[in-house]
């Protein structure tokens, strides 16, 4: 298990994530190793089931790998308590999920500086209206998500993925909700993140033309390492994926 | 670490998302304050004295009885209210008025007297008594007339001779040297009017030495009042009197002296710290409960916003807070709110006990606020308590794992829930058998006990109960079509939804059904026993207190009658479960051999006919509880005190519905406060022509009474009326209280599924379908709850009814019909109008909403 290299982001060695026991045992990550370099846009792609998702989730420190270990910049975060985590999380990674992401009791501003009221530190406010402004949303702090559309409140979640100047930011099909337009203004925003901002981002998507917007593309398939491609272009994308599903397809 | 605001937010934003939590708040304030309240007034009712004002110092005999039990330091007091009144040793007067500083030791006696159309009526027709003051009077002794009352006109009573309180005589038209007949324990006689006093409310006096022997307690004083010499402080008189009486009585003084007056104030103490405690304090478990598991609800209702905010960086420690912060702006506001009704509640329920005769006049609800503050902190306890229970499994979740098991519920329950349900289910299976052995009122709370403990396992294995139900009940429901088999389905999958909905229904039929069949299954037995158990021809009684003693015999002699026996009523301590046990006595007169022809108790083992002074005959319950059998000899404590040593001739099973205790009249008599016979049991001789002998028996005294024997059980249930009552009210207030937090649950399950039932509408149900997809869920879960109630209610009632009338428990069939059908009623009715308002937003927008 090799140390850390300082210029990765975020890097898995070994990660093994298995949901049940004995025979029921669901395998969704058989052993992952891989590093993401600071200063990149990665887009994850699979067909379902292949462990996308987990995957993101056990980079994230939203889950924990049954084995192996995950190292955002120089800390390990598998060997954290949950509270360490969390306080990682609050500090040092921005999520991006396709839905559920805003809390409908508080205002658009108030959902961007949520992690900063958690951190228990006292709210940028400049802070957040510049990042609501990047995000094209300014006029609309005052208001409840519920008001906005659903590329509008995606745009806020990056707004508030953002706030905490994160090393990585985490994608959960940030588009898979919206129409292409809207869909381009998010990625967009992502891309900009890491191209103006020095971030880091994963981004789980099933679009070829979202992962197309991505530095490097890594295909997953039953939670193994399947391939990837560099400044993909979504065609080259959507032949991949297809040589892999019907690559299952004819294994089974 | 500082507050982030978000729970207030939250409250703020959607206080919808609240109402339910808000709404078992408030009604758990309303019952905790109500009965709260009412446990105040028990333990602080007092009356300050009215008739022994004037009076420093009272002296009566103590009316509770006592047991020393063990020896040394060990050495354990115990003591019961007696059944009826001690009295104090006359002569203890006396002793008293050789004081130094009393100026007067004055014997107080009182008796009933009824006072009949005075002879002169004849002559003025408009001279008869108000009906009120014909009904009972009190008859007085004459040297206890200086306590209230001073002579304005003639002189004092001698023998044969009355002085009337003023107001009496002027309404009954009474002038001193006038006749007036009156009928006191020791039978009718007339009287002539010696003089007129005035003070201290309708009363008739008599020479002390008739009225002692009217009374049927000679020597004996209901209390001493004592006054002092001149110059004398009550504390300096006090010690004297303390020095003269020794220990053997109880000396009152200031508000003190109310109670030594107000004999009934013990009973309205006992009777409202029982509705206020024991009651209450169920009803405060249930309270609590209730607002547990709406909280818990509400909670689990929001698990995706919870795994949102750990995603973004909430610690669980953070969730915690904000679920506590929520309960501490909810709970006080719901508490506040529900102080109000709350009082009325208890002002409504004393001022109806007052109005029903089972409180004195006097008492007045005093609103404290120590009973509204527990209940608003009881409230917020529970909310908090509820929060962090519920808030703990979120909140410790991964994220990841919150996110996920969201959609689709987890149902098997935790080890140490399943460990302490399958507890407490063993604990109340227990507790039910023990509690068979307790009796009468006891034996009712012990049921209610019982049933909480199981309410405690529902809660602890609802889930695993719903599962199980929704698999049983669902199996039928899978062939009613397609909104059937979508109800099956969706209550197999979300098992834990499904008990949240049962668990409160299960509370309704529980309580309610142990509240209203435990009195049931009593009543039942008593009035089947009063049935069977009375086979007297005729029953004579009384319109006015009761028949003087000496009416028995000579309705013995009257032309057709058999047999005639006064029934004495009382009631005696024995040592059973308890150390003092209660049980109804009565005492009977006439020749014994006679009893079997007018009261077919039941015998089981020995012979009625055997009583005689020195033995006694027992409910075969009672026999039990006090592990006597016939032949042996039992200790008893008659209504006054006094300590007996009787041989068991006979045991019967018809206690309840005549008297568990069957002593000789000789026994009983002096022993009661009012010495007259309750009723008179006649066995006319055969041939005899009922009515002219009822004609005659009516003619024995005034105010005669004379039915068959269906007058004996009417009698018993005009005694048992207010406790039915207070049984009923304790049912709508429970009842009602779990009926609301029933309702309020389903609506809030059927609220919580706006995306889903928009999700079946896109896919192509129609509003009917769905409609009747809720209906049978509803059905499923009431029904479901209504078993497992059922089966609460069997386990509990059974040893209950064993143990207290030897039978099984009585469920009047229309009521658990009635009950039954309003469950499922309001069920779907509940369950109905939530889910016609989230069918009128359009399907499309329902869906796509974030929650």
């Amino acid at each position: 298990m090799g140390a850390p290299t300082s210029r990765a982001a975020v890097e898995l060695h070994g990660v093994r994530r298995t949901y049940g026991r004995g025979d029921s045992a669901v395998h969704a990550l058989r052993g992952i190793d891989m590093a993401l370099p600071k200063g990149t846009f990665t887009a994850l792609m699979g067909p379902s089931g292949s462990g996308k998702s987990t995957f993101l989730q056990c980079a994230a420190g939203l889950d924990r790998p049954t084995a192996g270990s995950v190292f955002l910049g120089d800390t390990e975060i598998t060997r954290l308590s949950e509270r360490r985590l969390t306080e990682l999380r609050r500090s040092r990674v921005g999520f991006v999920f396709q839905s559920f992401n805003l809390l409908p009791s508080l205002t658009v501003l108030q959902n961007v500086q949520l992690p900063q009221r958690l951190a228990g530190g006292r709210p940028d406010r400049r802070q957040a209206m510049e990042l609501l402004a990047r995000v094209g949303l300014a006029d609309q702090a005052r208001r409840r998500p519920g008001q906005l559309s659903g590329g509008q409140q995606q745009r806020v979640a990056i707004a508030r993925a953002l706030i905490t100047e994160p090393e990585v930011i985490f994608a959960d099909e940030p588009t898979g909700a919206l129409d292409t337009g809207t869909a381009h203004e998010v990625l967009r925003l992502l891309r900009q993140a890491v191209d103006r901002f020095g971030g880091t981002v994963v981004m789980v998507t099933h679009d070829p033309v979202a992962a197309s917007y991505a530095d490097r593309v890594l295909f997953l398939a039953d939670g193994a390492l399947a391939g990837e491609l560099y400044r993909p272009d979504p065609s080259a994308v959507a032949d991949h994926l297809v040589a892999l599903t019907s690559g299952r397809e004819a294994a089974a | 670490m500082r507050s982030n605001g978000l729970a207030r937010a939250s409250v703020r934003f959607r206080p919808a998302s609240f109402a339910g939590t808000f709404l078992a708040l408030l009604f758990a304030s309303i019952v905790v304050t109500a009965c709260g309240l009412l446990l105040q007034a028990g333990v602080t009712a007092s009356l300050g004295p009215v008739r022994y004002a004037g009076v420093p110092v009272v002296v009566t005999a103590d009316q509770n009885a006592t047991v020393v039990r063990g020896h040394g330091e060990d050495t354990e007091r115990e003591s019961e209210p007696l059944p009826d009144a001690a009295r104090v040793d006359a002569s203890l007067a006396r002793t008293i008025a050789a004081r130094p500083g009393v100026a007067a030791a004055v014997p107080d006696l009182a008796f009933p007297v009824q006072a009949a159309v005075p002879e002169q009526a004849a002559f003025r027709p408009q001279a008869a008594f108000p009906p009120r003051a014909a009904a009972s009077l009190p008859g007085r002794n004459w040297s206890g007339a200086r306590i209230t009352s001073r002579l304005v006109q003639g002189g004092g009573p001698a023998a044969g001779q009355v002085v009337v309180e003023a107001a009496t005589a002027r309404a009954a038209r009474l002038r001193v040297g006038d006749a007036i007949a009156l009928t006191t324990p020791r039978g009718t006689r007339t009287y002539r009017v010696a003089g007129i006093a005035a003070g201290g409310g309708p009363g008739i006096w008599f020479s002390d030495a008739e009225a002692a022997a009217l009374s049927g307690h000679q020597g004996q004083a209901d209390a001493i009042a004592v006054f002092a010499r001149s110059g004398v402080g009550v504390e300096q008189l006090e010690s004297q009197v303390r020095a003269a009486v020794g220990g053997g009585a109880k000396i009152y003084t200031g508000a003190g002296r109310g109670t030594a007056e107000h004999r009934d104030l013990a009973d309205a103490r006992d009777l409202l710290t029982g509705l206020g405690g024991s009651f209450g304090g169920i009803a405060t478990m249930v309270a609590v409960f209730v607002v547990l598991g709406t909280v818990a609800l509400a909670i689990g209702q929001r698990a995706r916003e919870i795994a949102l905010l750990r995603a973004v960086g909430a610690t669980p420690r953070q969730i915690r807070r904000m679920v506590a912060t929520e309960a501490m702006i909810v709970a006080p506001i719901a508490g506040g709110v529900g102080v109000l009704p709350g009082t009325a509640l208890a002002t409504w329920w004393f001022d109806q006990l007052k109005h029903r005769g089972a409180l004195p006049s006097g008492l007045h609800l005093t609103v404290g606020w120590v009973p509204p503050l527990c209940a608003v902190g009881a409230g917020l306890l529970a909310a908090l308590a509820g929060g962090w229970a519920a808030a703990r499994r979120p909140a410790k979740a991964r994220p990841s794992q919150a996110l996920g098991e969201a959609a689709v519920e987890r149902t098997r329950p935790g080890i140490a829930r399943t460990i302490l349900g399958v507890g407490a289910l063993a604990g109340a299976l227990v507790v039910a058998q023990v509690a068979a052995g307790a009796s009468g009122d006891q034996a009712a709370e012990a049921a209610l006990g019982v049933v909480m403990l199981f309410m405690v396992a529902v809660a602890f294995l609802g889930p695993l109960v719903a599962a199980g139900a929704s698999v049983l009940l669902g199996l039928p429901m899978r062939t009613a079509g397609a909104p059937g088999r979508l109800a099956a389905a969706n209550t197999r999958v979300n098992a834990r939804r499904l008990a949240s909905a049962v668990t409160p229904i299960v509370l309704v039929v529980t309580f309610a059904g142990t509240l209203l069949f435990t009195q049931s299954t009593m009543r039942h037995a008593a009035a089947a026993e009063a049935r069977d158990g009375v086979v007297a021809d005729q029953v004579v009684s009384s319109a006015g207190p009761g028949i003087p003693y000496d009416t028995a015999r000579r309705a013995a002699a009257v032309p057709g009658v058999r047999a005639a026996i006064g029934v004495v009523r009382t009631g005696v301590l024995y040592h059973g479960s308890d150390v003092f046990s209660d049980a109804s006595a009565i005492g009977v007169s006439g020749d014994p051999a006679a009893l079997p022809t007018v009261l077919d108790l039941g015998v089981v083992r020995g012979e009625v006919a055997a009583l005689r002074p020195g033995t006694v005959a027992l409910d075969s319950m009672v026999a039990a509880a006090a592990h006597v059998t016939v032949g042996r000899p039992i200790e008893l404590r008659l209504g006054d005190g006094a300590k007996i040593r009787a041989t068991v001739v006979a045991t019967y099973r018809r206690g309840l519905g005549v008297g568990q205790v069957l002593l000789p009249h000789e026994t009983v008599a002096g022993h009661v406060s009012a010495e007259l016979d309750g009723q008179i049991l006649i066995h006319d001789a055969p041939g005899a022509d009922g009515g002219a002998v009822r004609r005659a028996l009516s003619g024995l005294a005034p105010s005669l009474v004379v039915t068959d024997r269906r007058g004996y059980a009417a009698q018993i249930d005009r005694d048992a009326e207010v406790n039915a009552w207070v049984n009923n009210v304790m049912v709508a207030v429970l009842g009602g209280f779990a009926a609301i937090a029933a309702a309020n649950t389903l609506v809030m399950t059927v609220l919580d599924r706006r995306r889903e039932v928009a999700l079946l509408r896109l896919a192509g149900t129609t509003r009917r379908q769905v409609l009747s997809m809720m209906r049978w869920e509803a059905l499923l879960v009431t029904t479901a709850g209504l078993l497992l109630g059922a089966a609460i209610l069997a386990v509990t009632l059974s040893p209950f009814a064993r143990g207290t009338t030897g039978g099984a428990p009585y469920v009047p069939p229309v009521t658990a019909l009635v009950m039954g059908v309003a469950i499922v009623a309001g069920g779907l009715a509940v369950t109905a109008l939530p889910a016609r308002a989230l069918l009128r937003t359009p399907p499309a927008t329902a869906a796509a909403a974030r929650e």
